[in-house]
């Protein structure tokens, strides 16, 4: 990992401990501030997008279904976007959703080297969902994928868990260097 | 300072400090080491390191490990593993070694817990100057208990201390002497030794000396709690020099010693079937099952990483391959999905992004050196690689790295071909639904210095498979197949080395890497994950 790259996490996880509640407060009182309709929500509405979003599909694999958001031109606020919804989950069948409720987009950083940090949070769940590789690598690279092959700016993509990065989440992926899309569907 | 999504624009990340050169202070002379200043910490050549404060480098037969002499001590080095052998000790580091400037860099730690611990410096390093100053730490002042006892034909010498001492045994002829390298001794009272094997045992502050009567040898082995150096002493004839069951000397060509790691354990529970069962449970009732099975049908050494349901971090699951000097490595897992109707076996290798931080690198020699049968890399990742071999300059850092690269090639070449006959067995035997051989960034098969794989032995979040594993005698055909599959392998390679290309039915097979995607004719193992 590059110097800039690990001092940008450890900002990044230094910021999430010693800003902590306030910093995450006042973030969602932004977000939901967004959706009441202020005077400048015109300026701020964006535009309608059509993205691929990557769900863990039956039999193992991956698929992607079509999906129109509003967003900004920032990158980073298309990156928030898109795993908002794929955090939702799919409206097809034969699609799931890649993480449990409650898991949610806690942060969202781009470098500009092109690695995209996503930190996803799940209150009161110290640890990520357990499951076997295949199930693993669902979940991971849903988000990867979802992301890189949406956003040119971003390349890559570093996971975070509740602020954190780990060695991996269910004991499969090393996810302690950044992770590059799957293109072998 | 960040910004959240929702904030202003991104802001760069902070910028490093004021450049000062960073350098290395023995005993307050400067002295030559290549410092890079990574992340986590200052990051140290090794081999002027070494060198100055006496320690002995050497590379393994295939350049994938490096071994560090230091006293009696041997410190194995995976690169990019950050964890190490020290002795039988298995030793966290903060950040892995890694190929640079001046060879191997080492982190702070690393010099800690070898040159530290063994020899007595320390390492003092103050960021604000980038200056690392190593001095001899006090000399400690330890008393010696000494007992000799002769028991049926076998004289055992205890020298008992309070703490480790600094020390490195000499052997010359039928003289034994233990040299302090940073205590002093406290001698007891003289003894007078009347002992068939043993004519004195002298002890000066600075070093042990044991005197072997004419025709008896020992060998030396330590206790901890208190710290033990132990000597057992028999007639020459009696007894072969025995080499340690726990780590044989060198790595020989073949199979010999295989490492079986059960995936998961602990509170780390894996994937968790309909019925509840764990994969903890049944990967460790597996790997016992297939231990068994080995010790049935080959003559090799079986060791497992884990013999009981507790958590075992992935880096220690291959250090222990390592440290064992592993001819193969099989991490047994059972899958699950999101999703419905995944069933089958699977059997990954490592995919070249994980193999280090110069991914591209290895992805590039591999592309040349396999011809076609490993992975390609993008374009974009080959050219803007810095140190492609394709272009290799003749400094020996280049040379070490290509080296290393060529090793990780040959690993997973290997990897593939025995990840080929695990799915041609388990297919034979069981006619299962094959998923074929893939490529992951699998952590566990990260930095092993030999071939490794991760096979997935069925779905237990499928209830039809779920009940199927569950079942003796199913789990029975699983462990034979995988048997056989290594039986092969080993047949393989021992009467067939390296130039041999793969046996018959055994070329990498079609991998359908997920559903709805038709499958060309030949095709290389589906890959989860690119060159970064
Ligand atoms: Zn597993």
């Amino acid at each position: 990992m590059s110097r800039r790259a690990a001092s940008f996490i450890l900002g990044f996880a230094l910021a999430l401990l010693v800003g902590g509640g306030l910093w995450w407060w006042i973030a969602g009182r932004k977000e939901s501030g967004r959706g009441h309709g202020a005077a400048s929500a015109a300026a701020q509405a964006g535009q309608k997008v059509s993205f691929q979003l990557f769900f863990p599909a039956d039999g193992g694999a991956i698929k992607a279904e079509p999906r129109d958001l509003q967003v900004l031109d920032e990158p980073k606020d298309r990156i928030h976007k898109i795993l908002d919804a794929l955090l939702v989950g799919p409206k097809a069948a034969g699609l799931v959703r890649p993480f449990p409720e409650g898991v949610v987009v806690g942060g969202v950083l781009l470098g500009r080297d092109g690695t995209a940090y996503v930190d996803l949070r799940w209150p009161n769940h110290e640890e990520p969902p357990p499951g076997g590789s295949t199930e693993e690598i669902q979940r991971v690279y849903s988000v990867v994928d979802s992301v890189t092959l949406n956003i040119p700016q971003a390349s890559r993509v570093v996971l975070l868990w509740n602020g954190v990065q780990r060695d991996t989440f269910s004991g499969h992926l090393d996810l302690s260097r950044p992770l590059v899309p799957d293109r072998s569907r | 300072m960040l910004v959240a999504a929702q904030g202003g624009p991104a802001q760069t990340p902070a910028a490093p400090p004021p450049a000062a050169r960073p350098s290395v202070v023995l005993e307050g002379r400067e002295i030559n080491v290549p410092v890079t200043l990574a992340g986590n910490g200052p990051m140290f050549g090794l081999t002027p390191l070494a060198e100055a404060l006496g320690g002995t480098l050497s590379t393994d037969v295939s350049g994938e490990s490096v071994s560090l002499k230091i006293a009696d001590k041997e410190v194995v080095i995976g690169q990019g593993n950050a964890i190490i052998t020290v002795g039988d000790a298995i030793v966290s580091l903060s950040q892995p070694p890694v190929q640079g400037e001046g060879g191997l860099q080492v982190p702070l730690d690393f010099l800690r817990k070898t040159f530290g611990d063994l020899l007595g410096y320390s390492f003092d390093w103050r960021p604000e100057t980038q200056r690392l100053t190593i001095a001899r730490r006090g000399t400690r002042e330890l008393p010696v208990a000494l007992d000799v006892v002769h028991l049926q034909g076998m004289t055992t010498i205890v020298l008992q201390f309070p703490e480790e001492p600094r020390y490195k045994v000499n052997r010359q002829g039928s003289i034994i002497q233990v040299q302090m390298l940073a205590d002093r001794l406290t001698p007891p009272a003289p003894k007078e030794i009347q002992d068939p094997l043993v004519q004195g045992v002298t002890i000066d502050p600075g070093q042990i000396r044991v005197q072997l009567a004419e025709g008896a040898q020992a060998e030396s082995y330590v206790l901890e709690k208190p710290f033990r150096l132990v000597f057992d002493v028999h007639r020459t004839s009696e007894v072969e020099v025995p080499t340690s069951p726990s780590a044989p000397a060198g790595r020989q060509a073949g199979i010999h010693t295989i490492v079986i790691d059960p995936g998961h354990g602990g509170t780390e529970v894996g994937a968790i079937g309909p019925s509840g069962i764990q994969e903890k449970e049944l990967t460790l009732q597996l790997a016992r099952e297939l231990e068994a099975k080995l010790a049935q049908r080959l003559p090799v050494r079986v060791v497992l990483t884990r013999t009981e349901d507790a958590n075992l971090p992935l880096d220690m699951r291959t250090a222990i391959a390592n440290q064992n000097k592993a001819d193969l490595f099989v991490s047994i897992h059972l899958n699950s999905s999101l999703g419905s109707g995944a069933y089958g076996t699977e059997t990954y290798f490592l995919s070249p992004q994980a193999t280090d931080t110069r991914a591209s690198s290895s992805a590039a020699t591999e592309n040349r050196a396999a011809a076609g049968s490993a992975p390609a890399t993008s374009d974009a990742a080959s050219s803007a690689n810095p140190a492609n071999p394709a272009n290799p300059a003749d400094d020996t850092q280049d040379l070490q790295l290509i080296l290393w690269d060529l090793a990780q090639t040959h690993h997973m070449t290997e990897s593939q071909r025995f990840a080929n006959m695990i799915q041609g067995e388990l297919n034979e035997m069981l006619k299962l639904k094959d998923r074929g051989v893939k490529q992951a960034p699998f952590r566990v098969l990260m930095g092993a210095t030999m071939p490794a794989v991760l096979v997935e032995l069925g779905f237990i979040s499928n209830p039809d498979e779920e009940k199927k594993l569950k079942d003796p005698a199913y789990r029975e055909q699983l462990v034979d197949a995988l048997s056989r599959a290594i039986a092969h392998y080993k047949a393989l390679v021992e009467n067939q080395p390296q130039s041999q290309p793969a046996a018959p039915g055994t070329a990498p097979q079609a991998t359908p890497p997920a559903a709805g995607t038709p499958a060309p004719a030949a095709k290389p193992p589906a890959k989860v994950g690119r060159p970064a």
